[in-house]
């Protein structure tokens, strides 16, 4: 018979998760390359948003992408179209992207040389939002067909984000959509998000958006 | 699942330990889980046997420690269960108050050898 014993751990259950976000964070801002962790709800605009991002940004700076969308590579290819380097991440089913993830596909992707890399998440609100990927910012999109009180189904969400993009305004007319209450809303749970109406179709809004990002960029390249 | 991605950075924790400490066989994980964190203990329970399939954890049990939702007032320094008085102090009616416990949400031990 063999001798068990009670060891203790005491350990959170994201402190392992947290640690390794942290080093790659570090590692990320030694080569001056800024990764922006995107996540929303499936078919907010995610990858119509990257697609208007590259397109206003790859003149400037050198952009990688990492498509984590369950089981499916249309997204790297709609990316790829743009001429930007993408990688197609498999996630074998999970429901979110954890830091070792990451590094794995930053590898893949070859991301020396990068200024930005934005990470397209798997498309949920509630799994994303507990695991730190590293990214210096979390970027999310809530889409007017979706409602202005998804901030108080997925307070987690909202609260851990840096931006709030809120995308197909295009589309406002159609549907009782409240802009004001939405952004009351989220200030309430984070009172430091930047929000920015967009339409990722015609362009309106975003270039408001991408012109924090190129903040961004800068900041984190020079500080 | 939710829960289950949670599920494997509970044994990818573990199995760390196990490494660290040179152990051989885990017969028991114990987590604790506050009344107020957003992990659903049954959840976890059903997902774990997917998690430990085909791991060197296949034989391990799971015990979940539940711990409650416990808050002091701020005006009479009474120690109540937040859900059970809803958010509110059973002796002076009081709304104000810190919490305590209840937003567990780890690794307590493991039984080992
Ligand atoms: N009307 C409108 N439709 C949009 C907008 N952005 C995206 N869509 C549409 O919404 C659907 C899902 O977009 P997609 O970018 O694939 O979402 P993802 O799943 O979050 O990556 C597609 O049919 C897009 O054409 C927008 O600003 N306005
Ligand atoms: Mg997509
Ligand atoms: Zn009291």
């Amino acid at each position: 018979m063999k001798n068990f014993k009670i060891l203790e751990i005491k350990e959170g259950i994201f402190d392992n998760n947290n640690k390794e976000a942290d080093l790659l964070r570090a590692e990320l801002k030694q080569q001056n390359n800024l990764l922006i962790n995107l996540m929303s709800s499936p078919g907010s605009g995610k990858t119509t948003t990257l697609v208007s991002t590259i397109n206003a940004l790859k003149d400037e700076m050198k952009i990688g992408v990492m498509e984590a969308d369950i089981d499916s590579d249309v997204d790297a290819h709609t990316i790829a179209n743009t001429g930007t380097k993408v990688i197609q991440l498999h996630t074998g089913g999970m429901c979110h992207l954890d830091a070792e993830m990451t590094k794995q596909g930053l590898e893949g992707l070859g991301s020396e040389g990068l200024d930005l890399t934005i990470l397209e998440n798997v498309g949920n609100l509630v799994c994303p939002a507990e695991f730190d990927t590293g990214a210096a910012k979390n970027v999310m999109i809530l889409s007017v067909p979706e409602g202005d009180d998804k901030p108080l189904k997925y307070p987690l969400m909202f609260s851990i984000c840096d931006v709030l993009l809120i995308n197909k305004i295009d589309a406002m007319g159609f549907f009782d959509f409240d802009l004001e209450a939405a952004t009351t809303r989220v200030k309430k749970l984070n009172p430091n998000i930047k929000v920015f109406p967009i339409s990722a179709k015609t362009g309106e809004g975003v270039e408001a958006w991408t012109n924090w990002l190129r903040g961004a960029v800068k900041d984190w390249q020079e500080s | 699942m939710h829960e289950l991605g949670v599920v494997f950075e509970v044994i990818k924790t573990v199995k760390n330990f196990v490494d660290k400490n040179d152990l051989t066989k885990v017969d028991t994980i114990v987590l604790q889980i506050g009344e107020l964190s957003s992990m659903i203990p049954k959840y976890i329970h059903e997902c774990f046997p997917a998690a430990i399939d085909g791991t060197e954890f296949e034989e391990t049990k799971l015990v979940i420690e539940i711990i409650p939702a416990a808050a002091i007032c701020k005006g009479c320094k009474h120690v109540f269960n937040i859900i059970k008085h809803k958010s509110q102090c059973p002796e002076c009616e009081s709304l104000e108050w810190g919490m305590l416990t209840g937003k567990e949400f780890s690794i307590k031990e493991v039984i080992a050898c």
